[in-house]
């Protein structure tokens, strides 16, 4: 089958094409600064979690798992460094919650 | 006469034991060589000699946190596995080392695909080396000059060369650290000794704390929150547990007591 297209196609093509290559760059560019920023959102709270409430901490861990998700997809420098940082600030957030337990139990 | 002939090899052999058995005692780093790190993970498969990575070098510029939190290098040698390629990709030694960044003069950038032999001898030679170096002994002695004295380790007092403005660690990496809210520091306290007559330690959270944050040591190092929960013996912390992590290895050594047992004696 013959495809004939006239200027006018191959323009209205060409702008297609041009967009579909920019939203694809903005994607993967802005996708970084999406996990960076939840990233830093999450750890942020790490030299202040002694002085966060018991619902800051369980927030601060949800926080670190969807975060997780997203690092998980990243190239592979960027997990093994990302991935121990997030572990770090998400085992400190336990850690406080669950001393923050044992204190509340009754004794 | 015969006495000595039973007596000499028996004497031989458990000589020979204790030394097998690394009970001799151990060779105390100079100060110079204090706090140097060994690493090969890769260095002698790509046939370059291992990376010797000196603390000294790097604390008088940076926070431990920053570079063991914020940077990611694990807290023992070799932990962290660091590839050539990585450091390429501006992460762990590259974070710093990419030939961008300025301390004074521009930090070399660390690792390359390809190198001449002229860039090996001048670049890749600055941390593949086991060669003792003239040049580094001097480079360490004309800064330890100026820096408060210390009886053991490196000999250098940090805490006193910060506390005077000798030294100004940066804790922040813009693109590298999170900003992060105002530290809280958790008081001091005291850890009771063991020993009759020994000084109570006052453990600082706030001399800690400063180089290090929080998430370096908890849950990691230090599991018990709550005081007392925790027992810790001398043997351990020789052994390179909990305070034994760092202290001993990078900051001052154990065997300097009277930097922590400084609870007076109530009399």
């Amino acid at each position: 089958m013959k495809i004939i297209m006239n200027s006018k196609g191959r323009m209205k093509l060409l702008i297609l094409a041009g967009c579909f290559s920019l939203f694809t760059i903005l994607q993967a560019a802005y996708g970084e600064d999406v996990w960076r920023t939840d990233f830093d959102a999450a750890c942020a709270q790490s030299d202040e979690a002694m002085a966060l409430s018991v619902p800051e901490l369980k927030k601060a861990i949800e926080q670190c798992d969807r975060v997780q998700k997203k690092i998980e997809a990243q190239e592979e420098t960027v997990r093994k460094v990302y991935l121990k940082r997030l572990q770090m600030c998400r085992n400190l957030f336990v850690f406080v919650l669950e001393t923050r337990m044992q204190e509340q139990k009754p004794k | 006469m015969r006495k000595i002939f039973l007596v000499v090899p028996i004497l031989l052999v458990a000589v020979g034991i204790a030394w097998a058995q690394g009970g001799m005692k151990k060779k105390k780093p100079l100060p110079f060589e204090f706090g140097s790190v060994t690493i090969n993970n890769y260095s002698q498969q790509a046939g370059v000699p291992p990376v010797v990575f000196d603390h000294w070098v790097h604390r008088q510029y940076y926070t431990c946190r920053l570079c063991h939190v914020d940077i990611g290098f694990g807290m023992t040698a070799g932990s962290t596995k660091v590839r050539s390629v990585d450091n390429m990709k501006g992460y762990f030694c590259g974070t710093c080392h990419n030939g961008k960044m300025e301390h004074g003069k521009k930090v070399f950038a660390s690792c390359a695909s390809e190198y001449t032999r002229e860039e090996y001898n001048i670049r890749c030679v600055k941390c593949h080396t086991l060669e003792r170096s003239a040049a580094k002994e001097n480079e360490f002695f004309r800064f330890s000059q100026k820096m408060p004295n210390e009886r053991f380790g490196n000999g250098i007092n940090w805490e006193i060369a910060e506390e005077k403005g000798l030294i100004k660690p940066i804790d922040y990496l813009e693109g590298v650290s999170s900003k992060k809210a105002n530290l809280k520091v958790t008081p001091d306290f005291a850890i009771k000794s063991k020993v009759e007559g020994m000084p109570d330690i006052i453990f600082s959270h706030k001399k800690h704390t400063v180089w290090n944050g929080c998430a370096l040591c908890h849950p990691d190092i230090f599991m018990g929150v709550k005081k007392g929960t925790s027992k810790y013996t001398m043997v351990e912390l020789f052994e390179g547990k909990y305070c034994g992590v760092c202290h001993d290895k990078v900051a001052f050594p154990q065997t300097d007591c009277q930097r922590c047992h400084t609870k007076p004696a109530q009399g």
